[in-house]
């Protein structure tokens, strides 16, 4: 056909339908922006190591309860979290490795929850919708603080 | 953007340049939203990963092996987020929003069209739908590179090969491939805008990739 559209005309009136149709929404773009705020220049960053909907998938299968487990470490400390969803919302149940007291701050684009971490390293808390990031801080004078890679449930 | 020039952006934003942070966001922005959106997820879902990647970039700033491959990291980031949640979502209630899917063109009483006169209007949106429709008929795996390359700040191969964990030698023949496609079904649906759209049509789905 003499007039057949090229691959680049194609290409261009598709992004042309697509740029009006699902653009980035606007709160997103600005909650991007702010996302630099929560950047923290002092703080170990813990690293996602393990993942219940990652690892095993036979396990969603089975379980019944909405329940998901995620360990996050840094060097010399594992945080292990369990968020468990029900109607009355989510819940994460934690557990520092190796145990002892803390100050643990659930981080999320909506605020931060602050909790303490027992004697043996436990701690519990409600957890908001979005994505959030734990920050923990331990030692004698809560000098040493580590923070764990950004998650979405 | 040079690849440089992105990763000079990513040490000055590490090092507390807010305005090279925001250039970055500015950036690659429709880039995690393309991606996220290529995996089929709801807009809710889309934007959890959305805010997900920018945050985890922002703790990671200093920590990125390659700050020049920027592009390529926050598409390899979203890749991931997108399959977490996908396989997250899989035993989880639906959630009733969006995915590009169910999007639909606007009619010709839209704003953006009502600058246009009437006819012209209706000839736009005609053929926004026709193409549009064309792109859902198209194989999973074309819908989803050519989502990724129509992200408005147009990415490199690099970037969607990172998005798709393909070899970034395969992206332009798979491109020149799923544009064929799209031009076919184009020219299908033209072809047949007098009689009413038959059910094999809409059947015959993602099993078109081995017929091309």
């Amino acid at each position: 056909m003499p007039d057949q559209p090229d691959d680049n005309e194609v290409e261009e009136r598709l992004r042309e339908i697509i740029d009006r149709l699902d653009p980035v929404p606007e709160r997103l773009l600005a909650a991007a922006l702010d996302s630099y705020t929560w950047r923290t220049v002092d703080s170990e960053l813990a690293e996602l190591v393990l993942d219940s909907v990652a690892e095993d998938q036979a396990a969603l299968v089975r379980g019944r309860e909405d329940v998901r487990l995620l360990s996050f470490e840094a060097s010399g400390l594992t945080i292990d979290i369990q968020v468990s969803s029900s109607g009355q919302g989510r819940r994460i149940v934690g557990q520092l490795a190796p145990p002892g007291p803390a100050s643990v701050q659930i981080r999320q684009g909506s605020g931060v929850t602050d909790l303490d971490a027992d004697e043996l390293g436990r701690f519990r808390g409600p957890l908001r919708d979005g994505p959030f990031s734990l920050k923990c801080s331990a030692g004698e004078e809560r000098t040493r603080s580590v923070v764990t890679d950004w998650i979405t449930i | 953007m040079e690849q440089g020039e992105a990763g000079d952006l990513v040490k000055a934003a590490a090092q507390g340049d807010e305005a090279a942070w925001r250039v970055l966001v500015e950036r690659f922005s429709s880039l995690v939203w393309a991606v996220a959106r290529s995996f089929r997820l709801s807009t809710a879902d889309a934007s959890d990963v959305y805010q997900t990647v920018w945050l985890r970039f922002a703790e990671h700033l200093g920590r990125i092996q390659n700050p020049e491959r920027v592009g390529a990291w926050l598409a390899t980031t979203a890749r991931r987020e997108s399959i977490r949640v996908v396989r997250s979502r899989s035993r989880a209630l639906p959630i009733e929003d969006a995915t590009l899917a169910d999007l639909v063109p606007p009619d010709e009483t839209s704003p953006e069209l009502a600058v246009l006169d009437a006819e012209q209007a209706r000839l736009e949106t005609d053929r926004a739908k026709q193409m549009w429709r064309a792109f859902r008929d198209l194989p999973v795996r074309c819908q989803q590179l050519l989502r990724i390359l129509m992200a408005s700040q147009r990415p490199s191969y690099v970037e969607a090969a990172a998005a798709l964990d393909v070899p970034v030698g395969s992206i332009g023949p798979t491109r020149a491939r799923c544009l064929r496609q799209l031009r076919r079904l184009m020219n299908e649906v033209s072809g047949n805008d007098s009689q009413p759209h038959t059910k094999k049509r809409d059947q015959l789905g993602d099993d078109r990739a081995g017929s091309a």
